[in-house]
């Protein structure tokens, strides 16, 4: 999760990615970075997130982020 | 795997032409506010682009392109035996735009022309498509036309397409070669599931007469049926993954490396998704011409829009190795690589010229000589 932390920290400075719970639905987040989020996790986790992934559960928390990647890599 | 390998085909020749209708994006402040603006021109670097008069087409831009090339290469016109125009805005919904620049430019009857639908992937799947025709037929000199004018479909306020898109139409002259030299090798992908992803709904047969309502989109933007409608993020994710791929699968399967072309040719999709996929696969920047902070994104014109930019003013010609790439609405992606002097590639040519004879405001039109 540090790990996860430090690459949205890196994206967008400004938010606060800890107690943030919807940072799709409030509008917090954009699709510059999301796009960003995803290429960030692809080189960190190796992993490629689908364009069935794109849903805004998927972004809305550092908590959810962590789940999807968790599921793509099958762990 | 759609690879394909012409060893008697040459490119002889590349012109290009843009509005000189100037857009900055600056000028979008007032609209999306300054904030949004600045994000988004750090992030696709599209700081002006250009745009045609109202009635002007890609068809325009590429015959004053098509005029220049021939008259600088002192091609006899009766010599071209094809005609190809890729693109996805025909100066008509028919007949096909290749049978207009043939008109225009004087090309012989002999000639076979046709359009082919497709947008940021035209310029490298019709390359594969014209070196196919020629090298099982008895064509000497062909031309294939690359060009849209994408910001005429946009919705004025559609902030995810407005500021993008720039207009430009191309020209490449192929030709036969007596011996081996020419060499011109494609690798073509398509993933139909993605045809939602860059679409405008209405006006095609199944929905012809689609309403000009305007809808608030989920994306926060407004649009009719008839507009231009682009998933970002979607277009995005296969672009990050499935380019770098296509590139490396050439490659390997045509035992290159990143090492063997002096120019990457581009499609000028967003400057974010160019670094992204030249970080993916170590293609130095340098070797990756960018004409999207001065021309935005011009659809499948804007490959040979870069070689254009960059190569046009040497003085000295010398023949360089080009890997093309296009990738877009579709979703259709590929590669071509094809070597080509410098000496024939032309600069960017400014136009605003209108072809007054295809401009139909009364069916009666139709009626005269």
């Amino acid at each position: 999760m540090e790990k996860l932390l430090e690459i949205l920290k890196g994206i967008r400075p400004d938010v606060d990615f800890e107690n943030e719970k919807a940072l799709i639905d409030d509008g917090v987040l954009d699709s510059f970075d999301v796009v960003s989020i995803i290429s960030e996790l692809n080189d960190e986790y190796d992993i490629q997130v689908k364009v069935t992934e794109l849903e805004p559960e998927n972004f809305n928390s550092v908590e959810a982020i962590m789940q999807m990647v968790k599921r793509l890599k099958g762990v | 795997m759609a690879f394909f390998e012409f060893k008697n085909i040459r490119v002889a020749g590349v012109a290009c032409a843009v509005p000189k209708n100037v857009v900055r994006t600056e000028s979008f402040k007032p609209l999306f506010g300054d904030e949004e603006v600045e994000k988004f021109m750090a992030m696709t670097g599209v700081r002006e682009s250009r745009r045609t008069l109202e009635h002007q087409t890609a068809g325009d831009l590429c015959f004053r392109a098509a005029e220049e090339l021939l008259q600088a290469k002192q091609v006899n016109r009766e010599d071209i035996g094809a005609v190809v125009f890729a693109s996805h805005s025909p100066d008509y919904r028919r007949p096909s735009t290749a049978f207009v620049l043939q008109y225009r430019l004087g090309i012989p009857k002999e000639a076979v022309c046709y359009d082919i639908g497709l947008g940021c992937s035209s310029l490298v799947v019709g390359l594969q498509t014209v070196a196919s025709m020629m090298s099982c037929g008895d064509i000497k000199k062909a031309l294939l036309f690359v060009g849209d004018t994408a910001g005429k479909s946009v919705y004025p306020t559609d902030r995810s397409s407005v500021m993008l898109f720039g207009e430009a139409g191309a020209v490449v002259l192929l030709e036969k070669t007596e011996d081996d030299k020419g060499e011109i090798s494609s690798l073509i992908r398509s993933d139909g599931s993605g045809f939602k992803y860059m679409i405008i709904p209405g006006g095609g047969y199944r929905n012809l007469h689609a309403g000009e309502e305007v809808v608030m989109c989920q994306d926060g933007n407004e649009r009719t049926l008839m507009n231009s409608f682009i998933q970002g993020t979607s277009v995005f994710t296969f672009t990050i993954f499935d380019v770098p791929k296509l590139i490396k699968d050439f490659w390997s399967r045509s035992g290159t490396t990143v090492d063997d072309y002096d120019c990457y040719a581009f499609h000028q999709a967003n400057l974010y998704i160019l670094r992204q996929i030249a970080k993916k696969t170590k293609i130095p920047m340098e070797k990756l011409p960018i004409t999207l902070d001065r021309y935005g994104n011009t659809s499948g014109a804007s490959a040979i829009l870069s070689l254009c930019d960059r190569y046009a003013s040497g003085k000295e010609g010398r023949d360089i190795k080009v890997f093309a790439c296009g990738f877009g609405i579709g979703i259709s992606l590929g590669v071509t690589i094809f070597e080509i002097n410098t000496d024939d590639i032309l600069p960017v040519f400014e136009d605003d010229s209108i072809y007054e004879e295809g401009l139909i405001t009364n069916p009666n039109q139709l009626y005269g000589k």
